[in-house]
Protein backbone atom coordinates (compact mmCIF):
# COMPACT_ATOMS: atom_id res chain seq x y z
CA UNK A 1 0.00 0.00 0.00
CA UNK A 2 1.70 3.52 -0.86
CA UNK A 3 1.36 5.98 1.92
CA UNK A 4 2.77 9.19 1.81
CA UNK A 5 5.68 10.45 4.03
CA UNK A 6 2.65 12.96 5.72
CA UNK A 7 0.14 10.02 6.53
CA UNK A 8 2.87 7.89 7.55
CA UNK A 9 3.98 10.60 10.46
CA UNK A 10 0.51 11.14 10.79
CA UNK A 11 -0.08 7.29 11.76
CA UNK A 12 3.01 6.93 13.68
CA UNK A 13 1.73 9.56 15.66
CA UNK A 14 -2.07 8.30 16.50
CA UNK A 15 0.02 4.86 17.17
CA UNK A 16 1.21 6.52 20.13
CA UNK A 17 -1.82 7.76 20.81
CA UNK A 18 -3.88 4.87 20.59
CA UNK A 19 -1.57 1.80 19.90
CA UNK A 20 -4.25 -0.60 19.15
CA UNK A 21 -5.76 1.95 16.83
CA UNK A 22 -3.27 0.96 13.61
CA UNK A 23 -3.86 -2.17 12.20
CA UNK A 24 -2.12 -0.52 8.97
CA UNK A 25 0.68 0.78 10.81
CA UNK A 26 3.63 0.30 8.38
CA UNK A 27 6.44 -1.92 10.60
CA UNK A 28 8.37 -2.69 7.46
CA UNK A 29 8.75 0.83 6.59
CA UNK A 30 9.76 1.77 10.15
CA UNK A 31 11.88 -0.61 10.82
CA UNK A 32 13.22 0.21 7.40
CA UNK A 33 13.82 4.41 7.93
CA UNK A 34 17.31 5.36 9.77
CA UNK A 35 16.60 7.28 12.59
CA UNK A 36 17.75 11.22 12.35
CA UNK A 37 20.65 12.28 14.16
CA UNK A 38 18.57 14.21 16.11
CA UNK A 39 16.28 11.18 17.35
CA UNK A 40 19.77 9.43 18.09
CA UNK A 41 20.63 12.51 20.27
CA UNK A 42 17.41 12.69 22.10
CA UNK A 43 17.57 9.29 22.28
CA UNK A 44 21.22 9.67 24.01
CA UNK A 45 20.41 12.77 26.60
CA UNK A 46 17.90 9.98 27.99
CA UNK A 47 19.87 7.52 28.20
CA UNK A 48 22.05 9.61 30.14
CA UNK A 49 19.47 10.46 32.37
CA UNK A 50 19.18 6.80 33.29
CA UNK A 51 22.60 5.27 32.27
CA UNK A 52 21.90 1.82 34.03
CA UNK A 53 18.47 1.38 33.06
CA UNK A 54 18.15 0.52 29.33
CA UNK A 55 19.59 -2.59 27.66
CA UNK A 56 20.68 -2.45 23.66
CA UNK A 57 16.87 -3.27 22.27
CA UNK A 58 15.71 -0.68 24.91
CA UNK A 59 17.44 2.42 23.28
CA UNK A 60 16.73 1.53 19.91
CA UNK A 61 13.08 1.38 20.46
CA UNK A 62 13.40 4.49 22.16
CA UNK A 63 15.20 6.34 19.39
CA UNK A 64 13.25 4.64 16.56
CA UNK A 65 9.85 6.19 19.14
CA UNK A 66 11.58 9.50 19.14
CA UNK A 67 12.22 9.66 15.86
CA UNK A 68 8.67 9.21 14.60
CA UNK A 69 7.35 11.68 17.12
CA UNK A 70 9.64 14.16 15.04
CA UNK A 71 8.45 13.20 12.01
CA UNK A 72 4.82 13.82 12.84
CA UNK A 73 5.49 16.76 14.87
CA UNK A 74 6.77 18.64 11.57
CA UNK A 75 3.15 18.79 10.73
CA UNK A 76 2.13 20.86 13.65
CA UNK A 77 4.39 23.24 11.96
CA UNK A 78 2.47 23.60 8.36
CA UNK A 79 -0.79 24.64 10.07
CA UNK A 80 -0.49 28.35 10.09
CA UNK A 81 -0.42 30.16 13.63
CA UNK A 82 0.05 33.52 14.69
CA UNK A 83 1.83 35.28 17.57
CA UNK A 84 -2.14 35.71 18.93
CA UNK A 85 -3.14 31.82 18.46
CA UNK A 86 -2.54 30.76 22.20
CA UNK A 87 -2.88 26.92 23.48
CA UNK A 88 -6.06 26.22 24.43
CA UNK A 89 -6.00 26.46 28.29
CA UNK A 90 -6.31 29.36 30.05
CA UNK A 91 -4.56 30.38 33.14
CA UNK A 92 -6.65 31.92 36.40
CA UNK A 93 -5.23 34.03 38.54
CA UNK A 94 -6.02 32.84 42.51
CA UNK A 95 -6.57 35.23 45.27
CA UNK A 96 -7.90 32.99 48.51
CA UNK A 97 -10.19 34.49 51.19
CA UNK A 98 -9.36 37.35 53.21
CA UNK B 1 -35.04 -14.62 38.76
CA UNK B 2 -32.66 -14.03 35.70
CA UNK B 3 -31.35 -10.29 36.61
CA UNK B 4 -28.47 -10.60 34.94
CA UNK B 5 -29.57 -9.35 31.41
CA UNK B 6 -31.67 -6.57 32.26
CA UNK B 7 -31.48 -3.00 31.87
CA UNK B 8 -31.29 -0.17 34.59
CA UNK B 9 -34.64 0.73 32.77
CA UNK B 10 -36.10 -2.77 34.04
CA UNK B 11 -34.16 -3.43 37.21
CA UNK B 12 -35.69 -0.27 38.58
CA UNK B 13 -39.56 -1.36 37.66
CA UNK B 14 -38.46 -4.18 39.62
CA UNK B 15 -37.32 -2.26 42.85
CA UNK B 16 -39.97 -0.05 42.67
CA UNK B 17 -42.92 -2.46 42.39
CA UNK B 18 -41.28 -4.42 44.92
CA UNK B 19 -40.56 -7.52 42.79
CA UNK B 20 -37.19 -7.48 43.99
CA UNK B 21 -35.03 -5.69 46.59
CA UNK B 22 -31.75 -3.94 46.30
CA UNK B 23 -30.37 -6.18 48.12
CA UNK B 24 -31.55 -9.45 46.08
CA UNK B 25 -30.05 -7.96 43.03
CA UNK B 26 -26.56 -6.42 45.12
CA UNK B 27 -26.14 -10.32 46.21
CA UNK B 28 -27.04 -11.15 42.72
CA UNK B 29 -24.54 -9.84 40.88
CA UNK B 30 -22.23 -10.13 43.44
CA UNK B 31 -22.26 -13.94 43.09
CA UNK B 32 -21.77 -14.02 39.18
CA UNK B 33 -18.38 -11.22 39.22
CA UNK B 34 -16.61 -13.60 41.78
CA UNK B 35 -18.36 -16.92 40.26
CA UNK B 36 -17.92 -15.59 36.00
CA UNK B 37 -15.70 -12.43 35.98
CA UNK B 38 -12.29 -14.41 36.32
CA UNK B 39 -13.31 -16.16 33.07
CA UNK B 40 -12.71 -12.92 31.59
CA UNK B 41 -10.31 -11.04 33.78
CA UNK B 42 -12.85 -8.76 33.76
CA UNK B 43 -12.93 -7.78 37.47
CA UNK B 44 -10.26 -6.50 39.95
CA UNK B 45 -12.42 -6.24 43.43
CA UNK B 46 -15.87 -7.00 44.32
CA UNK B 47 -17.10 -4.71 46.82
CA UNK B 48 -18.99 -6.75 48.45
CA UNK B 49 -19.04 -5.48 52.49
CA UNK B 50 -19.69 -1.50 50.66
CA UNK B 51 -22.51 -3.22 48.12
CA UNK B 52 -24.75 -4.20 50.64
CA UNK B 53 -24.50 -2.00 52.70
CA UNK B 54 -25.34 0.76 49.98
CA UNK B 55 -27.75 -1.95 49.17
CA UNK B 56 -29.42 -2.10 52.90
CA UNK B 57 -29.78 1.55 52.98
CA UNK B 58 -31.32 1.70 49.44
CA UNK B 59 -33.81 -1.00 50.74
CA UNK B 60 -34.42 1.26 53.73
CA UNK B 61 -35.18 4.29 51.71
CA UNK B 62 -37.24 2.27 48.90
CA UNK B 63 -39.15 1.06 51.89
CA UNK B 64 -39.64 4.83 53.51
CA UNK B 65 -40.61 6.03 50.13
CA UNK B 66 -37.75 8.30 49.80
CA UNK B 67 -36.71 7.31 46.06
CA UNK B 68 -33.56 8.84 44.62
CA UNK B 69 -33.88 8.01 40.93
CA UNK B 70 -33.86 6.02 38.29
CA UNK B 71 -30.39 4.16 39.67
CA UNK B 72 -31.85 4.04 43.19
CA UNK B 73 -30.85 0.29 43.96
CA UNK B 74 -29.12 -0.23 40.55
CA UNK B 75 -25.86 -2.62 40.78
CA UNK B 76 -22.50 -1.35 39.03
CA UNK B 77 -19.02 -1.18 38.48
CA UNK B 78 -16.22 0.96 37.70
CA UNK B 79 -13.32 1.04 35.87
CA UNK B 80 -10.45 0.59 38.75
CA UNK B 81 -9.36 3.88 37.91
CA UNK B 82 -11.94 5.76 39.73
CA UNK B 83 -10.39 6.67 43.64
CA UNK B 84 -13.37 4.19 46.10
CA UNK B 85 -12.60 4.65 49.78
CA UNK B 86 -11.79 1.31 51.74
CA UNK B 87 -10.74 -0.70 48.31
CA UNK B 88 -7.68 -0.49 46.51
CA UNK B 89 -7.27 1.72 43.51
CA UNK B 90 -4.43 0.03 40.88
CA UNK B 91 -4.73 1.78 37.56
CA UNK B 92 -4.44 -2.11 36.10
CA UNK B 93 -0.51 -1.68 37.13
CA UNK B 94 1.35 -3.47 39.38
CA UNK B 95 3.44 -0.54 41.00
CA UNK B 96 -0.12 0.49 41.80
CA UNK B 97 -1.61 -2.54 43.12
CA UNK B 98 -1.80 -1.87 47.04
CA UNK B 99 -2.34 1.83 46.95
CA UNK B 100 -5.50 3.24 48.58
CA UNK B 101 -7.08 6.69 48.23
CA UNK B 102 -9.40 8.36 51.39
CA UNK B 103 -12.05 9.72 48.90
CA UNK B 104 -14.56 8.69 46.70
CA UNK B 105 -14.23 10.05 43.21
CA UNK B 106 -16.98 12.50 42.09
CA UNK B 107 -18.71 10.02 39.44
CA UNK B 108 -18.70 7.14 42.84
CA UNK B 109 -19.83 10.29 44.67
CA UNK B 110 -22.71 11.11 42.28
CA UNK B 111 -23.80 7.15 41.77
CA UNK B 112 -23.85 7.00 45.34
CA UNK B 113 -25.94 10.50 45.89
CA UNK B 114 -28.38 8.64 43.19
CA UNK B 115 -28.74 5.42 45.60
CA UNK B 116 -26.68 3.24 42.95
CA UNK B 117 -24.57 0.52 44.41
CA UNK B 118 -21.17 -0.19 44.17
CA UNK B 119 -20.35 -3.89 43.61
CA UNK B 120 -17.07 -3.88 41.72
CA UNK B 121 -13.88 -2.08 40.54
CA UNK B 122 -13.25 -3.62 37.15
CA UNK B 123 -9.98 -4.69 35.24
CA UNK B 124 -8.43 -2.04 32.89
CA UNK B 125 -5.30 -1.81 30.63
CA UNK B 126 -2.13 -0.95 32.35
CA UNK B 127 -2.09 2.96 33.02
CA UNK B 128 -5.13 3.34 30.57
CA UNK B 129 -2.79 2.56 27.63
CA UNK B 130 -0.24 5.46 28.36
CA UNK B 131 3.01 4.04 27.79
CA UNK B 132 2.04 2.61 23.95
CA UNK B 133 1.34 -1.12 24.51
CA UNK B 134 0.56 -3.20 21.71
CA UNK B 135 -0.76 -6.14 22.55
CA UNK B 136 -3.66 -7.66 25.25
CA UNK B 137 -2.24 -8.79 27.37
CA UNK B 138 -1.23 -5.20 29.19
CA UNK B 139 -2.51 -5.42 32.66
CA UNK B 140 -1.83 -7.16 36.00
CA UNK B 141 -5.19 -8.86 35.56
CA UNK B 142 -4.24 -10.46 32.24
CA UNK B 143 -5.74 -9.97 29.04
CA UNK B 144 -8.96 -9.18 29.54
CA UNK B 145 -11.30 -11.25 27.55
CA UNK B 146 -14.73 -10.67 25.24
CA UNK B 147 -17.35 -12.78 26.28
CA UNK B 148 -18.92 -13.55 22.99
CA UNK B 149 -15.19 -15.86 22.94
CA UNK B 150 -12.60 -15.91 25.32
CA UNK B 151 -9.59 -16.17 22.80
CA UNK B 152 -10.37 -12.79 21.63
CA UNK B 153 -9.61 -9.08 23.16
CA UNK B 154 -12.37 -7.46 24.87
CA UNK B 155 -10.96 -3.78 24.11
CA UNK B 156 -9.36 -1.24 25.83
CA UNK B 157 -8.71 0.63 28.09
CA UNK B 158 -11.77 0.06 29.66
CA UNK B 159 -11.57 -3.90 29.02
CA UNK B 160 -13.40 -4.64 32.45
CA UNK B 161 -16.28 -2.68 31.67
CA UNK B 162 -16.80 -3.66 28.66
CA UNK B 163 -16.77 -7.24 29.91
CA UNK B 164 -18.90 -7.08 32.71
CA UNK B 165 -21.54 -5.39 30.93
CA UNK B 166 -21.26 -8.26 28.20
CA UNK B 167 -21.60 -10.84 30.31
CA UNK B 168 -24.33 -9.37 32.62
CA UNK B 169 -21.62 -9.59 35.87
CA UNK B 170 -23.13 -5.72 36.34
CA UNK B 171 -26.10 -3.83 34.65
CA UNK B 172 -23.86 -0.78 33.50
CA UNK B 173 -20.47 0.39 34.59
CA UNK B 174 -18.27 3.66 34.14
CA UNK B 175 -15.04 3.50 31.85
CA UNK B 176 -12.61 6.64 30.37
CA UNK B 177 -11.88 7.21 27.19
CA UNK B 178 -8.75 9.54 25.94
CA UNK B 179 -8.25 7.57 22.42
CA UNK B 180 -11.15 5.13 21.99
CA UNK B 181 -11.09 3.53 25.66
CA UNK B 182 -14.78 2.99 25.67
CA UNK B 183 -15.79 2.94 22.05
CA UNK B 184 -13.29 0.25 21.19
CA UNK B 185 -14.42 -2.26 24.04
CA UNK B 186 -18.64 -1.08 23.73
CA UNK B 187 -17.49 -2.36 19.90
CA UNK B 188 -15.73 -5.32 21.14
CA UNK B 189 -18.09 -6.63 23.91
CA UNK B 190 -21.31 -5.88 21.92
CA UNK B 191 -22.51 -3.16 24.60
CA UNK B 192 -23.70 0.21 24.42
CA UNK B 193 -20.60 3.10 24.97
CA UNK B 194 -21.15 6.39 25.43
CA UNK B 195 -18.04 8.98 25.38
CA UNK B 196 -19.45 12.31 26.87
CA UNK B 197 -18.35 15.70 25.41
CA UNK B 198 -14.68 16.44 27.56
CA UNK B 199 -15.38 18.30 30.65
CA UNK B 200 -18.73 17.39 31.10
CA UNK B 201 -18.14 14.44 33.59
CA UNK B 202 -15.57 15.43 36.63
CA UNK B 203 -12.17 13.74 36.39
CA UNK B 204 -11.59 14.47 40.07
CA UNK B 205 -10.67 11.19 41.82
CA UNK B 206 -9.79 9.49 38.65
CA UNK B 207 -6.73 8.62 37.15
CA UNK B 208 -5.28 11.28 34.68
CA UNK B 209 -3.42 9.55 31.87
CA UNK B 210 -3.66 12.87 29.91
CA UNK B 211 -5.36 16.15 31.21
CA UNK B 212 -7.03 17.89 28.48
CA UNK B 213 -7.84 14.70 26.85
CA UNK B 214 -9.21 12.33 29.29
CA UNK B 215 -13.14 12.02 29.66
CA UNK B 216 -15.40 9.68 31.28
CA UNK B 217 -18.39 7.85 30.45
CA UNK B 218 -20.72 5.27 30.81
CA UNK B 219 -21.13 1.61 28.83
CA UNK B 220 -24.56 -0.15 29.51
CA UNK B 221 -26.75 -2.37 27.76
CA UNK B 222 -28.51 0.18 25.80
CA UNK B 223 -28.32 3.85 24.76
CA UNK B 224 -31.64 4.65 26.94
CA UNK B 225 -29.56 3.42 30.19
CA UNK B 226 -26.17 5.20 29.14
CA UNK B 227 -28.33 8.36 28.85
CA UNK B 228 -30.11 7.61 32.58
CA UNK B 229 -26.18 7.25 33.89
CA UNK B 230 -24.91 10.27 32.14
CA UNK B 231 -27.24 13.07 33.59
CA UNK B 232 -26.35 11.30 36.97
CA UNK B 233 -22.78 11.92 36.40
CA UNK B 234 -22.72 15.66 34.24
CA UNK B 235 -22.37 18.27 35.67
CA UNK B 236 -19.91 20.98 36.98
CA UNK B 237 -17.77 20.32 39.68
CA UNK B 238 -15.82 22.63 41.63
CA UNK B 239 -13.37 19.94 42.36
CA UNK B 240 -12.48 19.70 38.80
CA UNK B 241 -11.34 23.27 37.04
CA UNK B 242 -12.56 21.62 33.74
CA UNK B 243 -16.23 20.40 34.35
CA UNK B 244 -18.68 22.50 32.65
CA UNK B 245 -22.31 22.27 33.15
CA UNK B 246 -24.47 20.61 30.16
CA UNK B 247 -24.46 23.14 27.72
CA UNK B 248 -27.97 25.52 27.67
CA UNK B 249 -27.82 24.99 23.14
CA UNK B 250 -27.92 20.89 23.64
CA UNK B 251 -30.78 19.99 21.38
CA UNK B 252 -33.68 17.92 23.51
CA UNK B 253 -34.78 15.00 21.87
CA UNK B 254 -38.17 16.43 21.63
CA UNK B 255 -37.24 19.03 18.99
CA UNK B 256 -36.76 16.52 16.22
CA UNK B 257 -40.56 16.59 15.74
CA UNK B 258 -40.81 14.61 12.19
CA UNK B 259 -37.39 16.20 10.43
CA UNK B 260 -34.91 13.33 9.28
CA UNK B 261 -31.65 12.94 10.72
CA UNK B 262 -28.88 14.61 8.52
CA UNK B 263 -26.01 11.86 8.75
CA UNK B 264 -22.78 12.32 7.18
CA UNK B 265 -20.74 9.21 5.85
CA UNK B 266 -16.92 9.65 6.16
CA UNK B 267 -14.93 9.03 2.97
CA UNK B 268 -13.87 5.45 2.85
CA UNK B 269 -15.60 4.46 6.18
CA UNK B 270 -16.31 1.23 5.26
CA UNK B 271 -13.88 0.73 2.38
CA UNK B 272 -11.08 -1.91 2.66
CA UNK B 273 -12.52 -2.92 6.26
CA UNK B 274 -13.79 -6.60 7.39
CA UNK B 275 -16.24 -7.50 4.95
CA UNK B 276 -18.68 -8.04 7.68
CA UNK B 277 -17.96 -5.07 9.20
CA UNK B 278 -18.80 -3.44 5.85
CA UNK B 279 -21.94 -4.83 5.72
CA UNK B 280 -23.35 -4.79 8.97
CA UNK B 281 -22.58 -0.73 8.66
CA UNK B 282 -24.86 -0.59 5.48
CA UNK B 283 -27.71 -2.63 7.32
CA UNK B 284 -27.04 -0.34 10.28
CA UNK B 285 -28.06 2.62 7.89
CA UNK B 286 -30.63 1.29 6.15
CA UNK B 287 -32.80 0.26 9.64
CA UNK B 288 -32.59 3.89 9.82
CA UNK B 289 -33.62 4.65 6.26
CA UNK B 290 -36.81 6.39 6.77
CA UNK B 291 -35.79 8.68 9.35
CA UNK B 292 -32.18 10.20 8.25
CA UNK B 293 -30.36 11.55 5.26
CA UNK B 294 -27.57 10.40 4.11
CA UNK B 295 -24.34 12.74 2.77
CA UNK B 296 -21.93 10.25 1.40
CA UNK B 297 -18.36 10.74 1.54
CA UNK B 298 -17.52 13.72 3.75
CA UNK B 299 -13.80 15.13 4.40
CA UNK B 300 -13.12 15.86 7.98
CA UNK B 301 -10.46 19.34 7.59
CA UNK B 302 -7.40 18.52 6.85
CA UNK B 303 -5.54 18.66 9.68
CA UNK B 304 -3.03 17.39 12.37
CA UNK B 305 -5.30 15.09 14.27
CA UNK B 306 -2.43 12.25 15.02
CA UNK B 307 0.53 14.46 15.67
CA UNK B 308 -1.95 16.68 18.34
CA UNK B 309 -2.97 14.28 20.60
CA UNK B 310 0.46 12.05 19.85
CA UNK B 311 2.35 14.44 21.70
CA UNK B 312 -0.20 15.62 23.62
CA UNK B 313 -0.75 12.39 25.38
CA UNK B 314 2.78 11.99 25.51
CA UNK B 315 3.65 14.85 27.26
CA UNK B 316 0.81 14.74 29.65
CA UNK B 317 1.05 11.56 30.21
CA UNK B 318 4.60 10.89 30.72
CA UNK B 319 4.13 14.17 33.50
CA UNK B 320 1.54 12.21 35.05
CA UNK B 321 3.61 9.30 35.73
CA UNK B 322 6.97 11.08 36.28
CA UNK B 323 7.58 9.24 39.66
CA UNK B 324 7.33 6.06 37.57
CA UNK B 325 9.67 7.29 35.04
CA UNK B 326 11.95 8.58 37.68
CA UNK B 327 12.32 5.72 40.34
CA UNK B 328 11.86 2.98 37.22
CA UNK B 329 8.59 1.45 37.90
CA UNK B 330 7.99 1.55 34.96
CA UNK B 331 10.31 -2.04 34.94
CA UNK B 332 7.27 -3.54 36.81
CA UNK B 333 4.74 -3.33 33.97
CA UNK B 334 2.93 -6.25 31.93
CA UNK B 335 3.77 -5.69 29.00
CA UNK B 336 6.97 -5.52 27.66
CA UNK B 337 6.57 -2.60 25.29
CA UNK B 338 5.38 -0.50 28.40
CA UNK B 339 8.55 -0.66 29.94
CA UNK B 340 9.97 1.78 27.95
CA UNK B 341 6.82 3.48 26.19
CA UNK B 342 7.36 5.92 28.55
CA UNK B 343 10.75 7.43 28.05
CA UNK B 344 10.49 8.41 24.81
CA UNK B 345 8.19 11.45 25.90
CA UNK B 346 11.14 12.73 27.73
CA UNK B 347 12.12 14.11 24.65
CA UNK B 348 9.39 16.58 23.88
CA UNK B 349 10.03 19.59 24.07
CA UNK B 350 7.75 22.32 25.92
CA UNK B 351 7.56 24.73 22.47
CA UNK B 352 6.28 21.53 20.25
CA UNK B 353 3.91 20.83 22.88
CA UNK B 354 2.43 24.24 23.34
CA UNK B 355 1.87 23.97 19.47
CA UNK B 356 0.32 20.86 19.89
CA UNK B 357 -2.15 22.64 22.32
CA UNK B 358 -2.04 25.70 20.14
CA UNK B 359 -3.16 23.98 16.95
CA UNK B 360 -5.61 22.52 18.36
CA UNK B 361 -7.76 25.97 19.09
CA UNK B 362 -8.55 26.14 15.15
CA UNK B 363 -8.49 22.41 14.96
CA UNK B 364 -11.50 22.60 17.31
CA UNK B 365 -13.29 25.43 15.50
CA UNK B 366 -12.66 23.85 12.06
CA UNK B 367 -14.36 20.73 13.40
CA UNK B 368 -17.21 22.32 14.74
CA UNK B 369 -17.86 23.94 11.34
CA UNK B 370 -17.55 20.62 10.23
CA UNK B 371 -19.74 18.86 12.35
CA UNK B 372 -22.58 21.46 12.40
CA UNK B 373 -23.50 20.83 8.64
CA UNK B 374 -24.56 17.27 10.38
CA UNK B 375 -27.16 15.73 13.44
CA UNK B 376 -23.86 13.39 13.39
CA UNK B 377 -21.33 11.39 11.33
CA UNK B 378 -21.62 7.88 11.20
CA UNK B 379 -18.92 5.37 10.80
CA UNK B 380 -18.07 1.44 12.31
CA UNK B 381 -16.69 2.24 15.78
CA UNK B 382 -13.91 -0.18 14.06
CA UNK B 383 -12.62 -1.76 11.02
CA UNK B 384 -12.39 -4.86 12.04
CA UNK B 385 -14.16 -7.42 15.22
CA UNK B 386 -11.56 -7.91 18.11
CA UNK B 387 -8.45 -9.03 17.83
CA UNK B 388 -6.73 -12.51 19.07
CA UNK B 389 -5.28 -12.37 23.01
CA UNK B 390 -2.35 -14.00 21.86
CA UNK B 391 -1.10 -11.84 18.95
CA UNK B 392 0.46 -7.91 18.70
CA UNK B 393 -2.58 -6.02 17.27
CA UNK B 394 -0.74 -5.13 14.46
CA UNK B 395 -0.69 -9.16 13.33
CA UNK B 396 -4.29 -9.38 14.58
CA UNK B 397 -6.38 -8.87 11.62
CA UNK B 398 -3.40 -8.37 8.62
CA UNK B 399 -4.35 -6.81 5.57
CA UNK B 400 -7.13 -4.93 7.03
CA UNK B 401 -6.08 -1.07 6.40
CA UNK B 402 -9.21 0.80 5.89
CA UNK B 403 -12.01 2.81 7.33
CA UNK B 404 -12.12 6.40 8.34
CA UNK B 405 -10.03 7.66 11.61
CA UNK B 406 -13.06 9.84 13.51
CA UNK B 407 -12.33 8.21 17.27
CA UNK B 408 -8.69 10.33 16.70
CA UNK B 409 -10.11 13.34 15.75
CA UNK B 410 -13.10 13.44 17.90
CA UNK B 411 -10.94 12.81 21.09
CA UNK B 412 -8.61 15.30 20.48
CA UNK B 413 -10.90 18.09 20.41
CA UNK B 414 -13.12 16.32 22.89
CA UNK B 415 -16.73 15.82 21.26
CA UNK B 416 -18.85 13.11 22.19
CA UNK B 417 -19.49 9.23 20.73
CA UNK B 418 -21.62 6.86 21.16
CA UNK B 419 -21.28 3.45 19.80
CA UNK B 420 -24.19 0.35 19.58
CA UNK B 421 -23.85 -3.09 18.84
CA UNK B 422 -25.14 -3.62 14.82
CA UNK B 423 -24.44 -7.12 14.43
CA UNK B 424 -21.95 -10.19 14.34
CA UNK B 425 -18.67 -10.48 12.03
CA UNK B 426 -15.99 -13.65 11.85
CA UNK B 427 -15.56 -15.62 14.99
CA UNK B 428 -18.82 -15.14 16.58
CA UNK B 429 -17.52 -11.34 17.30
CA UNK B 430 -19.52 -8.32 17.70
CA UNK B 431 -19.45 -4.91 15.50
CA UNK B 432 -20.09 -1.21 16.30
CA UNK B 433 -21.71 1.35 14.91
CA UNK B 434 -21.06 4.44 15.86
CA UNK B 435 -21.97 8.12 15.82
CA UNK B 436 -20.45 11.44 16.63
CA UNK B 437 -21.79 14.89 17.10
CA UNK B 438 -21.05 18.70 18.50
CA UNK B 439 -19.62 18.90 21.68
CA UNK B 440 -22.98 18.83 24.31
CA UNK B 441 -25.26 16.96 21.99
CA UNK B 442 -25.02 13.91 24.18
CA UNK B 443 -28.89 14.53 23.80
CA UNK B 444 -29.20 13.84 20.11
CA UNK B 445 -26.36 11.02 20.16
CA UNK B 446 -28.59 9.01 22.73
CA UNK B 447 -31.66 9.46 21.04
CA UNK B 448 -30.24 8.81 17.69
CA UNK B 449 -28.64 5.51 19.06
CA UNK B 450 -32.35 4.68 20.66
CA UNK B 451 -34.14 4.89 17.56
CA UNK B 452 -32.01 2.39 16.22
CA UNK B 453 -32.05 -0.02 18.83
CA UNK B 454 -36.24 0.70 19.06
CA UNK B 455 -35.69 -1.31 16.00
CA UNK B 456 -32.83 -3.65 16.36
CA UNK B 457 -32.47 -6.19 19.18
CA UNK B 458 -28.50 -6.37 18.97
CA UNK B 459 -28.17 -4.94 22.24
CA UNK B 460 -30.09 -7.51 24.02
CA UNK B 461 -28.03 -10.68 22.06
CA UNK B 462 -26.58 -12.48 25.01
CA UNK B 463 -23.14 -14.25 24.61
CA UNK B 464 -22.50 -17.86 25.60
CA UNK B 465 -22.26 -17.57 29.26
CA UNK B 466 -23.68 -20.39 31.13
Amino acid sequence: MEISRRAFAEQLALMAAAPWFLEDAEPSQQQAQEPSALAKALAESVRLRYPDRFSADDLTAITRSIDSRLRAIERLYQTALTNADEPDFVYSVYRGAD
Amino acid sequence: MDFAFLSVVDLGRLLRQKKASATELATYFLDRLERIGPRYNAVVTVTRERALAEATQADREIRQGKWRGPLHGIPYGVKDLFATKDYPTAWGAEPYRQQKFDIDATVVERLGGAGAVLVAKLAMVELAGGMGYNQANASFTGPGKTPWNTSYWSGGSSSGPGAAVAAGLVPFAIGSETSGSILTPAAYCGVTGLRPTYGLVSRHGAMALAWTMDKLGPLGRSAEDCGIVLQVIAGKDPKDPSSVAPHPLAPSPSRRGGTKWKIGIPKSADKDIQPEVATNFRAALKVLADSIDIVEDVELPDLPYGAVAGLIIAAEGASAFDDLLKDGRLSQLTAPEDRTGGYPALAVSAPDYLRALRVRRPMQRALDDFLKQFDALAVPTRNTVATPIDKPFRDGWPGITGGANVIGPTNVVGVPGVSVPNGFGVQGLPTGLSFAARAFDEAKLVTLARLYQSRTDWHTRRPPID
